[in-house]
């Protein structure tokens, strides 16, 4: 659906070019909500951009559909980018015009009529939930339903592909989860194709199928959001994953507790997280597991559980519980004293 | 003052309509060459859709070149343009075109301002969703510009009014000309006194209007 080929963008500076993205890859399958996680400046924005052509690449390539758009004249490139509807983190509705018209004034210049118009706003007011406040301005609105009003617009020219530019970064936690609630519905009802960009960890796990982790302009890891969350392998993907669940324990503390043992994380994904492996571990092999920290994340497409244990016993009995729990599909992996 | 009514209502009736014509027929065609100057230069500038260096900094000139002519100069600046243009040089006739070129640059100027406030995200996701550069302008710019456009349109207004004080001295009359040549050559401090309370209401009842109307649009 969407496929991004060695996409590089450079800026002009006073200090010479500035590459914002650099030599990046990414296909959004049909159907799926592929998300970008990375920090400020990262490029993410730059990234979006490319995609509908907002920003000219310097070079690579990118295919909607398998229509290469860099080649587009302005005139097809337009009716192209009528399919792929856009999000903002501000929202961007027209603080003029009411509810119903930010919806309908897109409408109107794309050329449909009249009665056209008035269905299409009132069916997508309702899918938003927002029938109700069609006369109010913009100021009069939350965060919350101005961006539920710039869903209605973008969704009113039925687009295949909606981009997502940090659509729930100006919002508090609860309106994220209403606004991620929304988009995930438009995707499976809807079957509309997302690709967001953010940097909130959160997002990725409610929402996405895979994710691209973004830093200094270049794809650094890329994986389904399940492989992600069980086994991050860079620092900054930690660091993400850090954000949202109690990953970090003191390197001081850790020291200590090894003590007399080891500090090991366990990630087991779906049905095992409700298997008692602990206390079998325990019977078995005469180790007393301890834990540290544990939480169980709801993602996308699953279940991903987080335990950080201290195995007190002798390193045999250890390291055949290791193996153990290895067996049972649960990734083991020690934590350092850092 | 019943007498002073009845010797001066007449002159300084017709001085009003003289003002409300300068005033009226100048801005309408200051408009007309101010507002396209305006978008054309917020068009040009680099960045924005028609980005072109040469017509941006060439406008800029023009406008900054016009606007530093102080409008007692202009008048008698551009006498063989406006005789060529209206064919004559005095009368509310002769000074509309003087008027005109004083006007439209800054109006431009202004609208040029306005637009620079309209948010930048509105016209992205404009452009994001395929709409042609042209319907952005009137339908996202313009509009989202409105209540700025209007304050700035009564300024515009304003400085015409006290622009048209000098049309006296092409014989365009006017309330400037009437306090001018009664008030202070004749010293009839009355009708100096009539007509300087006369513009003050006016300039008033054009700032009150101009905030109103601007306030109604303006939805935040």
């Amino acid at each position: 659906m969407i496929k991004l080929e060695g996409i590089t963008k450079t800026f002009p500076s006073k200090n010479g070019n500035v590459t914002a993205v650099n030599n990046v890859n990414l296909h959004v399958k049909k159907g799926e909500i592929h998300g970008v996680i990375g920090y400020s400046g990262a490029g993410k924005s730059t990234l979006i951009r490319l995609v509908n052509l907002l920003e000219k690449p310097t070079s690579g390539s990118v295919s909607i559909k398998g229509t290469e758009l860099t080649s587009l004249t302005p005139e097809k490139l337009r009716q192209t980018r009528q399919k792929m509807g856009m999000i903002f983190q501000h929202f961007n509705l027209m603080k003029t015009a009411t509810v119903y018209d930010n919806i309908a004034t897109p409408l109107k210049l794309l050329g449909y009529d009249k009665h056209e118009v008035k269905k299409r706003v009132e069916k997508y007011l309702k899918i938003v939930d927002l029938f109700e406040k069609q006369k109010s301005y913009p100021s009069e609105l939350s965060g919350g339903q101005k961006q539920r009003v710039a869903i209605a617009r973008a969704l009113s020219q039925e687009p295949e592909i909606l981009l997502s530019d940090e659509a729930t970064s100006a919002l508090d936690p609860e309106t994220t989860n209403s606004i991620l609630d929304l988009l995930l519905k438009i995707n499976e009802e809807l079957g509309i194709t997302i690709l967001l960009i953010t940097h909130e960890m959160n997002v990725i796990q409610k929402i996405c199928d895979y994710v691209y982790v973004l830093e200094n302009g270049e794809i650094i890891e890329e994986s389904s959001s399940i492989e992600l969350f069980t086994n991050p392998r860079k620092q900054t993907t930690k660091k993400f994953l850090d954000t949202i669940s109690q990953r970090k324990l003191s390197a001081s503390l850790i020291s200590q507790l090894k003590l007399n043992g080891t500090v090991t994380r366990l990630t087991f994904i779906g049905e095992n997280t409700g298997q008692p492996l602990l206390a079998q571990v325990s019977q078995k092999f005469g180790v007393e597991p301890n834990i540290l920290t544990a939480n169980i994340m709801e993602l996308k497409n699953g279940i991903v559980g987080n335990l950080v244990i201290h195995l007190v016993g002798e390193a045999e009995q250890i390291n055949a519980s290791l193996q153990f729990l290895n067996n049972q599909g649960v990734t083991t992996v020690e934590v350092e004293g850092e | 003052m019943e007498a002073f009514i009845q010797d001066w209502l007449p002159i300084i009736g017709q001085s009003v309509i003289e003002t409300f014509q300068m005033v009226i027929i100048s801005l309408f065609f200051a408009i007309l060459i101010g507002v396209p100057l305006g978008i054309l230069i917020v068009l040009t500038r680099p960045g924005q859709a028609m980005a072109n260096k040469v017509v941006y900094q060439l406008l800029n000139l023009f406008i900054n070149i016009v606007r530093s002519i102080p409008f007692i100069i202009l008048l008698f600046f551009i006498l063989p343009f406006t005789k060529f243009l209206v064919g004559t040089t005095i009368g509310v006739q002769g000074v509309i075109v003087p008027l005109v070129i004083y006007t439209a640059p800054y109006i431009a100027r202004l609208l040029e301002t306005s637009l620079l406030e309209v948010d930048s995200g509105v016209i992205e996701a404009y452009k994001a969703m395929g709409i042609k550069t042209r319907q952005i302008i009137w339908n996202v710019m313009l509009r989202e510009a409105r209540p700025s456009i209007i304050l700035g349109l009564t300024i515009a207004t304003v400085s015409l009014i006290g622009a048209t004080a000098m049309a006296g001295l092409v014989g365009a009359g006017g309330l400037g000309d009437l306090a001018y040549r009664f008030g202070h050559l004749r010293y009839e401090v009355d009708v100096m006194y009539a007509t300087v309370f006369i513009l003050i209401v006016l300039v008033q009842g054009i700032q009150s209007l101009g905030n109103r109307l601007a306030a109604r649009l303006k939805k935040d």
